[in-house]
């Protein structure tokens, strides 16, 4: 008769979930993880639904928050480690730019194109910069990635960013 | 800004510390968040405070300017796609906050899954739901047959003399709490002086549940504020509780909250009134944390009297998730438990120093009963429960875009700064050349 309190997770869960990340997080932060993810997901639906990902006051407030939303929509949560991953301090760089691709690549189409920028800017800046001004930011930029039609692809990215820090690791919950 | 370090070691001991890293690398305090939260909870009354918050916001922009100056020269196309730090600060936020610790129910680990303690376990539920719980049950609905007869005998009696009238609603209501306390056994220790009647005092407790209300006045009557309910609670509320000047109102009406204001400071001034009880956390915690003291009771000019409660969670939780749970349901938890658990302590009353602003006495208070009933402190208004931060105060995500925007409108608009940029070989042309220099001699041209 064992006692509950790994929630359920099996041995089996735990290391098929480690897998699925690249064995970016331990069993001890899976576990942490997993009870973050029940206490986010209230009704115990098995996703995180959009309001209960707006109603975390922190993330509310970041600029990045409806795209984060779009990204982490509906995720279980298989979906939810493998999007956490470039955030472990085991992450690889190219975890990182991953991340980073897919918040840009809007549409989900695989590239970067100058709509998905253009969305992306205008989150990020919100009213300070004016129609214009986004239109020219994007257009310059793509210009200076000599990007073709389709814009950016990931190497694109990846070139770009060279030398960037891309500090994201965050300091996970413990389960117990 | 003199107590931030203060705050920042009172909160900083556990998990918080993690739950804040997210920002706390860009190093915007707990404070100096509270001073924001705080600034647009109360719109703009206060000017001295309002400039408290922006000069925080100023600190925020101009370090974070700073760091990327510090940083080599880059490119539009870089600046535009590292958005590293807010994904950082979004997935810190993700994996751990520090608003929803503070409304999360303590389960506490399972115990009674074991061959040996399962019967035992079994035995204490019969008990506790076919015998202990009736007999409650009875408790209560005697008490409360007694009281209402009572109650009104005496309102009716008394009608042309207010005074005794009071004297005895009082010694009912006291009554009734003691009934309720003796329904689910609750075993309640006061530390501390015995409240008195005076004008211009006003008593603060830290909130995790209606019966807090029940136990304190089950010991000596106050008259609270409180949010008004719907149901049986409403009912008493309105009917019985006014004869102590008790005060409702409606959380989310702007109106409401003038009106309490104004009729709690004619309370408190008052010479013989019930003593005034007000919950600044504005919500129920779960005794855990502690969230940010509301500016109003300490607003009053009144000496406050700090009250700590705290719940020991042996036998059930008193937290009160009146969100997931109706207060019947709550009721109907504590009264088939074993027994509520609790001590209170009356502190020593405070007195707003001279240079001293409403908030940072309130802050002060907050320490102290934190301290004593062992809360964290979390730097959130609990009235964020019935709304979306970024919803409501879209000012915030506002100026976190406006250092973005910055950055990249240096790009597009270097006629705005330094000359010598613009000619040709200013801060981002001096090691690079290439597609970058296009954009400046176009707008130069």
């Amino acid at each position: 008769m064992g006692q509950a309190l790994s929630f359920g997770l099996t041995q089996y869960d735990v290391e098929e979930l480690k897998e699925h990340c690249d064995n970016r997080f331990t069993q001890a932060e899976i576990e942490g993880l997993y009870k973050r993810f029940r206490a986010l997901d209230r009704g115990r639906k098995g996703f995180i639904s959009h309001e209960e990902f707006q109603s975390i006051p922190e993330l509310s407030i970041n600029p990045l928050h409806t795209r984060m939303g779009q990204v982490f929509n509906h995720v279980n949560f298989k979906e939810f480690v493998h999007a956490l991953r470039a955030t472990s301090k085991r992450a690889s760089r190219e975890d990182r730019l991953r991340l980073i691709f897919a918040i840009f690549d809007v549409d989900n189409d695989g590239r970067v194109s100058a709509e998905d920028l253009e969305l992306m800017v205008r989150q990020l800046a919100g009213t300070s910069l004016s129609e214009e001004e986004v239109t020219t930011v994007v257009e310059m930029a793509l210009r200076d990635a000599g990007a073709t039609k389709n814009g950016l692809s990931f190497e694109d990215l990846a070139t770009a960013l060279e030398g960037a820090e891309l500090n994201m690791d965050v300091e996970l919950p413990l389960a117990y | 800004m003199t107590d931030a370090s203060e705050s920042r070691a009172v909160t900083g001991g556990t998990g918080l510390s993690g739950a804040m890293s997210g920002l706390r690398h860009k190093e915007l305090s707990q404070s100096e968040l509270r001073e924001l939260d705080f600034k647009v909870s109360r719109g703009s009354q206060d000017a001295r405070d309002d400039s408290r918050a922006e000069n925080a916001i100023e600190d925020y922009v101009v370090k974070s300017e700073r760091s990327r100056l510090s940083q080599p020269s880059s490119t539009v196309l870089r600046d535009l796609l590292d958005i590293s730090s807010f994904v950082q600060d979004a997935a810190a936020a993700i994996v751990d906050d520090s608003f929803l610790r503070c409304f999360q129910s303590q389960s506490s680990d399972p115990w009674n899954w074991n061959i040996y303690l399962a019967p035992l376990w079994l035995i204490g539920l019969i008990v506790r739901y076919l015998v202990l719980f009736p007999l409650r049950l009875l408790l209560l609905m005697g008490g409360f047959l007694l009281f209402f007869i009572a109650f009104f005998t005496v309102h009716a009696i008394f009608k042309k003399d207010p005074v005794r009238r009071a004297r005895w609603e009082r010694a009912l209501v006291q009554f009734q709490c003691q009934v309720f306390v003796a329904s689910w056994t609750g075993v309640i220790r006061y530390h501390g002086p015995r409240p008195v009647n005076r004008p211009n005092h006003v008593w603060v407790s830290n909130h995790t549940s209606m019966i807090d209300y029940i136990i304190l006045t089950a010991y000596s009557p106050f008259a609270v504020i409180m949010q008004l309910h719907p149901g049986w609670v409403g009912f008493l509320q309105t009917k019985v509780l006014n004869c102590l000047g008790c005060l409702w109102f409606n959380r989310t009406e702007v109106k409401d909250r003038l009106i309490v204001a104004e009729r709690m400071k004619a309370h408190v001034q008052a010479p013989d009134t019930t003593p005034l009880l007000i919950f600044p956390e504005g919500t129920c915690v779960n005794n855990e944390y502690c969230v940010m003291f509301k500016r109003g009771a300490f607003d009053l000019g009144a000496t406050v009297c700090p009250v700590a409660i705290k719940y020991n969670k042996i036998f059930v939780d008193a937290f009160w998730n009146s969100k997931r749970q109706s207060f019947t349901a709550h009721l109907g938890k504590l009264m088939t438990s074993w027994a509520v658990v609790c001590d209170v302590y009356f502190l020593e009353p405070q007195k707003k120093g001279k240079d001293e602003s409403a908030q940072q006495f309130a802050e002060r208070v907050q320490r102290l009963i934190a301290e004593r009933a062992k809360l964290q402190i979390a730097p959130w208004d609990g009235y964020l429960k019935y709304y979306t931060l970024g919803v409501k105060h879209p000012d915030l995500i506002e100026k976190r875009r406006k250092v973005f925007a910055d950055r990249i409108s240096q790009y597009i608009k270097p006629k705005a700064q330094d000359h010598s940029e613009v000619n040709g070989s200013g801060k981002f042309g001096a090691d690079q050349a290439g597609p970058r220099q296009r954009p400046v001699t176009r707008h130069t041209s």
